[in-house]
């Protein structure tokens, strides 16, 4: 009888749990559903605007729906021929930058994690990584003067896919460094012992196991490089201009034209999102870490 | 195809590993390291393959130097303990890793990992990656990819211990008769001692201040253990070492336990061989298959009266562990046969197969010291 009693009481107290936590999912649920609106509300607006025509985007009562549709933004946008080359310029310093932060990073991330000892230690890869620390614009103007005396100027693409360097490269060899440290250095000496060279041991066992991880630094490096406006701002803008200080110019004088500032940024979103849903299949891997246990 | 020859090898971190160790393994010969954890036999693996640098010593395979080679000019094969198989390729392509990375044709290739794989029965799972098979099969993949390489020196780090019973069977019985291991030189670290006794051609027992304690064949090591350490290490169930203290009476030697009652007469030769010696302390080493109960062992024997601790029956054996005046002593019996706890007894002690060892150093007391042999 009393078992009885005990099972029944056992049953309402596990069935009231159930109903709590029910209600805090619900309440999660809700939650989430309002972060969703934040964060997706400026994109849903900025993709609205810039069908818009230049008046509709102007009114005191903002309208949540174009009332007429203007698609010719898109073309309208590259009236000025440069604003596509502008573009390419963004698309050559962003890549050229991401390949050679991921070539330096990973050799400098190798030997922090394979000799710590000879390589300076834990402090030199931290010292490293704290160079990304400190406030961009305290070093704007001494860079600035920095590669007005170099060869090729502030004003070309090099200059920027070494300066973007200064934020990329401790990333990179900080991240590098973390996933070589996942890959155990017995699969590399199993390798010698199998007979191939030290290269030769490094692209057919322990650049497999990191690429994952390769893949996502490379597409932090690759987004940064790619939206970096302060340094771009102040180092470019005659030979070479990134599509991050073509839409200022979209401002003249007292009036913005929203419409075609909202169509370039639409149209400059396009690389980054085609890159990250081809490549979102390796990324997640990498960003969870832990990579290659197993 | 080489022997190997250690000459004064020297290896350490922060306190020494291994201390001047010299030896040489024949072309052919299969040489089994055992000793306790941690006492640096993968050390001196890992220095024979070239993943460490010697501090001090040289390291020959054949005629040739290798001391200061890379791992991949050496012509080495080993097993790791944690196996170390890639993850990202799959078993075929793990163990065809030392194949390819000689350029052997691709028909070779198929043919020697099929073989192998075979031999180590995982010819299933070929297709598979490392983290889709199991413990076991991992270890025998790993130990593939080492029997494949064609070598001039086996390294073999406790290659089948995570393996079922049956298996480690097979693969020892394997082990005696595959080609490639018999034909070059091999070294082969294990904890259990029936897989050494069975395996070595010669066994070496490594013990601290990293050196090899005493080197020999099973029968040299099991009958005339040169130091405690040996007897200890070789040998199911341990032997009983039992603290004493030697002591003369009418000219003949008795051992007497320490703080207890137990009480053996030596026979002459070993007298002799003591050389007197009464009030010496030693260790008396006494082997579980030397102590039985009265009724089954007849002859030279010192009979003493004990008492039943525990009994286990064991497939081939029974185990008694027994207290005699005092002491715990450990014999064996049949297995058919049964005891209770608490139960009395004569037992039986074949005193001509007494080890007796020096309580200070541990060496034997009734062996020549031939040190290194
Ligand atoms: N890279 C290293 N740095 C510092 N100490 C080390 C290093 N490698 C091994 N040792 C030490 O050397 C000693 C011997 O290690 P080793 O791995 O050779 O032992 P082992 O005999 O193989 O033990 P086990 O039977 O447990 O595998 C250990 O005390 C270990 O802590
Ligand atoms: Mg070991």
């Amino acid at each position: 009888m009393a078992a009885t009693a005990d099972i029944a009481q056992a049953n309402t107290q596990a069935a009231q749990t159930a109903e709590r936590w029910r209600a805090v999912r619900y309440l999660f649920l809700i939650f989430l559903g309002f972060w969703l609106l934040f964060t997706l509300f400026p994109l849903y607006f900025m993709a609205i605007t810039a069908f818009k025509s230049a008046a509709e985007t102007n009114l005191t009562q903002p309208t949540f729906w174009p009332q007429e549709w203007f698609p010719e933004n898109f073309v309208g946008v590259f009236a000025e021929p440069t604003n596509f080359s502008a573009l390419v310029d963004s698309f050559i310093i962003a890549t050229g930058n991401t390949l050679l932060s991921l070539l330096l990073g990973s050799l400098a991330g190798y030997a922090f994690a394979r000799f710590p000892r000879q390589a300076g230690g834990e402090n030199m890869a931290f010292w490293m990584l704290s160079n990304r620390m400190f406030p961009p614009v305290a070093i704007l103007v001494p860079m600035f003067f920095l590669f007005d005396n170099t060869p090729w100027g502030t004003d070309s693409h090099i200059s920027l896919i070494i300066l973007y360097l200064v934020f990329n490269l401790p990333l990179a060899t900080w991240l590098m460094m973390v996933f070589f440290r996942d890959v155990p250095h017995e699969l590399e000496e199993a390798a010698y012992l199998d007979g191939w060279k030290p290269l030769r041991a490094f692209v057919k066992v322990t650049l497999p196991l990191v690429l994952p991880g390769m893949i996502s630094v490379a597409m932090l490096c690759w987004i940064f490089a790619w939206n970096e406006y302060l340094f771009a701002n102040l180092f470019v803008g005659s030979d070479v201009r990134t599509y991050t200080i073509v839409i200022p110019t979209f401002t003249h004088g007292s009036q913005t034209l929203w419409n075609l500032q909202m169509a370039f940024s639409l149209i400059a979103m396009i690389p980054p999102v085609v890159l990250f849903i081809v490549l979102r299949r390796y990324m997640v891997r990498g960003l969870s870490l832990g990579v290659v246990k197993g | 195809m080489a022997n190997i020859t250690i000459e004064g090898l020297c290896k350490g971190w922060d306190f020494p590993v291994i201390d001047d160790l010299s030896v040489e393994i024949e072309e052919g010969e299969f040489f089994v390291v055992v000793g306790p954890s941690g006492i640096g036999k993968t050390t001196l693996l890992r220095l024979i393959a070239g993943l460490e640098s010697a501090d001090r010593g040289r390291i020959l395979l054949g005629e040739r130097e290798v001391t200061h080679l890379p791992p991949y000019r050496r012509r080495v094969a080993m097993t790791f303990e944690s196996y170390a198989l890639y993850p990202h390729l799959t078993v075929f392509e793990n163990i065809s890793s030392p194949l390819r990375a000689r350029k052997k044709d691709r028909a070779t290739i198929e043919r020697r990992v099929k073989a192998v794989a075979q031999l180590l029965r995982i010819d299933h799972l070929l297709d598979r990656k490392p983290g889709q098979v199991s413990g076991g099969q991992k270890q025998r993949t790993a130990l593939g990819r080492t029997l494949v390489a064609d070598p001039e020196v086996f390294l073999l780090d406790e290659p089948i211990s995570h393996l079922d019973a049956k298996i480690r069977q097979d693969l020892r019985m394997q082990f005696h008769t595959l080609e490639e291991l018999r034909r070059v030189a091999t070294l082969y670290v294990t904890h259990d001692y029936a897989e050494a006794l069975s395996l070595g051609d010669r066994i070496g027992v490594m013990g601290n201040g990293g050196k090899l304690v005493q080197i020999g064949s099973a029968r040299e090591l099991f009958e005339r253990p040169k130091a405690l350490f040996v007897a200890e290490h070789l040998g199911q169930p341990t032997i009983n070492a039992i603290p004493s203290i030697l002591q003369e009476e009418n000219g003949s030697l008795f051992a007497c336990a320490e703080n207890a009652a137990l009480r053996l007469a030596l026979s002459p030769q070993q007298s002799q061989r003591l050389n007197g010696g009464a009030k010496r302390r030693i260790v008396l080493g006494l082997r579980p298959q030397h102590v039985r109960p009265a009724d089954e062992l007849r002859g030279r024997d010192s009979e003493i009266d004990a008492q039943i601790d525990i009994f286990e029956a064991l497939g081939s054996n029974g185990i008694i562990i027994t207290k005699a005046g005092g002491v715990t002593i450990t014999g064996l019996t049949h297995p058919e046969r049964h005891f209770e706890p608490g139960q009395d007894l004569r037992l039986a002690i074949d005193t001509e197969a007494l080890h007796i060892f020096d309580a200070e150093t541990g060496l034997s007391l009734l062996e020549e010291p031939r040190w290194q042999g």
